[in-house]
């Protein structure tokens, strides 16, 4: 809930891609990880499951003049993801789910990224479990807070999307748990030095 | 002790004590496993699973108390009267009884285990598990316990309808036996 505050704040300071001044270079982010989140939800009967995981490493490169150009390659720990209660998380991590044993980590590699709407569409492949699949998020750039206008030193990206986790072999309680697991990232990333 | 133990004609206090609180929570288990089996999940009945688990390894230990009692103080024979089919029947039941009252809460144990989850019992205490976590023992253990569990609510129904047999058609006092220790027909 906190952090959807934060982001209602950072939306209200937002300066989407066209009010950014034009420049060519691709820029290299680092990742703010403490700043950050990994949400998720899934339906559970009619509530739900909600949980974070921690994101180990992120290579973002952005160029807002050639969308082309960017890239996105982050990894999660998936062996730290938490859920709603204790016995979520432990199936969660569990052999039936992600199996953190044998994989501990997600990984999601951009292969395409193009300008939709006041965002971008961001195509690429995401490993589950040691599965491979192709998946799209949708990204919304805003300048973050404590930064002057019209600058992009410090940027949230908020990126959304789904996946579906039978499809990578996460099968675990797929009668009581649903299968589309929705993604609700910020990633507050600053401009390498 | 006079009154506690089992005598040859008699069912102690504490025989007796077994046997009903065991009947009232296998009868609700009946319903509590029914209930879970067919519920829609949610948040707001997570506890019922874990309420399930509290109730069949406390009736597993009461089961395994009554057959260690049973060795101290052996339980009084049948009351005499049916013909021969039904009292070997009867003690078959009985048999049966003791096997599915240990083999019931063991293999909803064992199969809980192999999900990969604790088998948190009271909120408090985590029972290791009986078999390996794997799918395939996750779906023969719930099967097992789903036939045995019809079998034990077969019993019941057998056990309670003897005993009504007994206690109202030929009179002989057997469900009195066990509810105030001494048969005392009602003739």
């Amino acid at each position: 809930m906190h952090r959807r505050t934060a982001l209602t704040s950072l939306i209200a300071l937002t300066l989407t891609l066209p009010a950014f001044t034009a420049r060519t270079a691709t820029e290299t982010y680092r990742l703010d990880s403490a700043a950050s989140t990994v949400a998720f939800e899934t339906d559970f009967g009619r509530d739900h499951i909600a949980g974070t995981m921690p994101v180990v490493s992120a290579d973002v490169a952005l160029d807002f003049d050639a969308l082309a150009r960017c890239s996105v390659d982050v990894v999660l720990a998936a062996d730290k993801a938490v859920a709603s209660f204790p016995f979520a998380t432990q199936a969660l991590r569990g052999p039936k789910v992600l199996d953190t044993a044998n994989h501990p980590t997600i990984h999601f590699t951009s292969t395409r990224i193009r300008a939709e709407g006041d965002g971008a569409r961001v195509e690429g492949e995401v490993t589950i479990r040691g599965v491979t699949r192709p998946t799209v998020l949708h990204a919304r750039f805003h300048r973050s807070d404590n930064t002057a206008p019209g600058t992009r030193d410090a940027l949230a990206v908020r990126l959304t999307g789904e996946v579906h986790r039978a499809e990578f072999g996460a099968t675990g309680w797929l009668d009581m748990v649903g299968d589309v697991v929705r993604l609700d990232i910020v990633a507050e990333i600053r401009k390498a030095p | 002790m006079s009154g506690w133990t089992n005598r040859p004609d008699s069912f102690g206090r504490i025989s007796r004590s077994l046997h009903w609180l065991m009947a009232l929570a296998i009868l609700a288990m009946l319903v509590l496993g029914r209930t879970i089996a067919t519920m829609e999940p949610g948040l707001s009945t997570l506890w019922l699973y874990g309420l399930h688990k509290s109730i069949g390894v406390t009736l597993l230990a009461l089961a395994l108390l009554r057959l260690v009692w049973h060795r101290f103080s052996p339980p009084p024979a049948p009351l005499p009267g049916p013909p021969p089919w039904q009292m070997r029947t009867a003690r078959a039941t009985h048999a049966a009884f003791y096997v599915l009252m240990v083999a019931v809460p063991a293999s909803g144990w064992a199969a809980s285990g192999a999900t990969g989850l604790d088998v948190l019992i009271f909120d408090r205490w985590v029972l290791p598990p009986l078999a390996p976590v794997s799918q395939a023992w996750e779906d023969r253990l719930f099967a097992l316990h789903g036939v045995l569990t019809k079998a034990l609510a077969l019993l019941v129904v057998l056990h309670v309808a003897a005993a009504l047999k007994r206690q109202y058609r030929d009179r002989d006092g057997t469900l009195h036996r066990m509810l105030s220790g001494r048969a005392r027909p009602r003739r």
